[in-house]
């Protein structure tokens, strides 16, 4: 019988050193920005993405002190306008070189994560690697896209909170939270994750005891700090925003996108289900039971695993993902960019690991054939992109069980304490 | 080319009309001839019972002129009745001619793919049962490997 090689003998000493491949992966984004700005001269079809173009905008109205919302769909804080009103007085590059800073910047901070998990530089720098030279965030923040602002925010609060610094932890999952609504979600397993050890003796009424133990570790003080921390650095942006800009502030920021009822096809499962029953008086039931897998799974996985709480982020953003009613490939990026943190403790089969990974890609190019048919050929092709959302669904589930199933959670038994 | 801020994502049937004026340029490989342009993404519309299609006609747009010097002044200042901004980026409403023109094609009929209504007993009941399988599934190997201690 062959014996299963984990990932970490893949990664063993790659033979540069972090600086090394630091350095490559940001020349190769720098070299993509340029040929960007040498595709948009020259080609029909752009590089750049449309919303960087609405960001550029949105800074220019700042800068002339006015609203960056008499932009048309700037749904984004007016903090995203304010960091680019270089864009304006210095260079439109500018917005495109902060994204894969912060590109970098995330990698970075994985490769922190992973030292302090005890793996050696060279293994962390290869886990890194993954995300380094990654087609996907690369061509994403070179286009100009503001996701990597997100997920270096989630990987710094992750990596504060390694380090037990809940309140600068608290700091940065404020700002993340204003920014993109869905890392709110990461708060019950930051919460259990900070609980401290549970006491000993339950008494004669276990339940009950064990109940009023519960919400006594919740008021721990690491839990408290935490949350009046996020909530008044939250509190802090969204009142000082409001003051500057009114219900639009508000209006665009959150509201759109909480209440947003997007029907146009997207990787979703769900998206010809509300298509086509969008007038109909079951659509909010319907939406309901859309609702309900995700909030019971990403409620099961954080009491699972908040004792390891990048694996139970991960989990709680694939989750989310996959079973949300609307999922673009943008989406994609919120979870692999822990997935390097994932990595070295996964001890599946590689062959296995290929196959999987080519399963993703081949649901993904499933449902790009229709979709292509749909847009630029205008056939309808409704059906079959219902059916490649729904094989992309079983696909990604298989993944994720696999991964549950493979993933060893660290053998020491005691609990981080942060009291 | 201006228009009306309105929402892109929103289908047919929760939108607007909205008004879309383009100011033609000069060709400039034949003299008094302007060309413009104007690319169309549709809209999602209703689902339908019965044809996975629906028509629309998009009809003839109205040809503005503006009077310039060299035309008859007074006669063509009489006929100038449609108020609209004077240039693209201009904030001044000058009077423009709607002209009568003939156009090359009567109509133009575009052909939008809708969803059938057919389907939705179908696509609610399979999606719903493979959804909860799945979540199922995730479910049983969550409780199955993970540690549930509080």
């Amino acid at each position: 019988m062959v014996p299963t090689k984990p990932w970490g003998e893949w990664f063993l000493s790659p033979p540069v050193t972090p600086a090394g491949l630091f350095g490559v992966a940001f020349l190769a984004r720098v070299a993509l920005v340029f040929y960007g700005v040498f595709q948009d001269r020259t080609l029909l079809v752009r590089y750049t993405d449309i919303d960087y173009h609405v960001f550029t905008d949105a800074a220019r109205f700042v800068t002339e002190g006015r609203f960056p919302y008499l932009r048309a769909t700037y749904r984004y804080t007016p903090l995203l306008a304010w960091l680019l009103t270089p864009n304006i007085y210095l260079s439109e590059l500018f917005g495109k070189f902060l994204f894969i800073s912060c590109d970098l910047l995330t990698a970075f901070l994985a490769f922190r994560l992973l030292l302090l998990r005890r793996l050696g530089r060279r293994q962390a720098c290869g886990y890194c690697a993954f995300w380094l030279f990654n087609p996907l965030p690369m061509a994403v923040s070179s286009r100009g896209n503001a996701d990597s602002l997100v997920a270096s925010l989630v990987l710094a609060t992750l990596y504060l909170l390694e380090k037990r610094l809940v309140a600068a932890a608290a700091v940065c999952y404020g700002v993340a939270v204003h920014m993109k609504i869905y890392p709110v979600t990461y708060a019950l397993p930051i919460a259990l994750h900070l609980l401290p050890e549970r006491g000993r003796d339950p008494g004669p009424n276990p339940l009950r005891a064990g109940v009023c133990a519960l919400l006594k570790r919740l008021c721990s003080r690491a839990v408290l700090l935490f949350g009046a921390v996020a909530g008044l650095t939250f509190a802090a942006l969204s009142v000082g925003f409001y003051y500057q800009y009114g219900w639009e502030f508000l209006e665009h920021t959150y509201l759109y996108h909480l209440t947003r009822r997007d029907i146009r096809h997207n990787f979703s499962p769900y998206f010809y289900m509300l298509y086509l029953t969008a007038e109909s008086p079951w659509s909010f039931s319907l939406g309901i039971a859309a609702f309900l897998p995700q909030g019971i799974l990403l409620l099961a996985v954080s009491l699972a695993y908040s004792r390891d709480l990048v694996f139970c982020c991960f989990l709680h953003t694939s989750i989310f993902v996959t079973f949300n009613k609307v999922c673009t490939s943008q989406y994609f990026l919120w979870y692999l960019c822990l997935l390097p943190l994932v990595m070295p403790r996964l001890r599946i089969p590689w062959k296995r690991a290929v196959v999987l990974l080519m399963l993703w890609f081949a649901g993904q190019a499933l449902w790009l054939a229709p979709a292509y048919v749909l847009e630029f050929q205008g056939k309808n092709t409704f059906l079959f992109i219902w059916l490649a959302g729904l094989y992309f669904l079983l696909i990604n589930c298989s993944i994720l069980i696999q991964i549950i199933s493979y993933y060893k959670e660290e053998p020491s038994a005691e609990r981080l304490k942060h009291d | 080319m201006v228009s009306e801020n309105f929402n892109i994502e929103a289908p047919n049937y929760l939108s607007k009309e909205s008004e879309v004026l383009i100011y033609a340029r000069q060709d400039s490989q034949c003299i008094d001839c302007f060309q413009a342009f104007l690319p169309v993404h549709y809209r999602y519309h209703r689902p339908h019972s019965k044809d996975g299609e629906t028509f629309i006609v998009v009809s003839n747009p109205d040809l503005l002129m503006y009077c310039d010097q060299e035309f008859p002044i007074l006669k063509c200042w009489a006929q100038s009745k449609v108020a609209a901004p004077c240039a693209l980026k201009n904030k001044d409403i000058c009077q423009w001619n709607n002209m009568k023109y003939k156009s090359v094609h009567k109509n133009v009929t575009l052909q939008v793919p809708v969803g059938l209504t057919i389907h939705t007993t179908l696509v609610c009941s399979v999606t719903l049962l493979i959804t909860i399988l799945c979540s199922t599934l995730i479910l049983v190997a969550v409780f199955k490997y993970g540690h549930f201690s509080l």
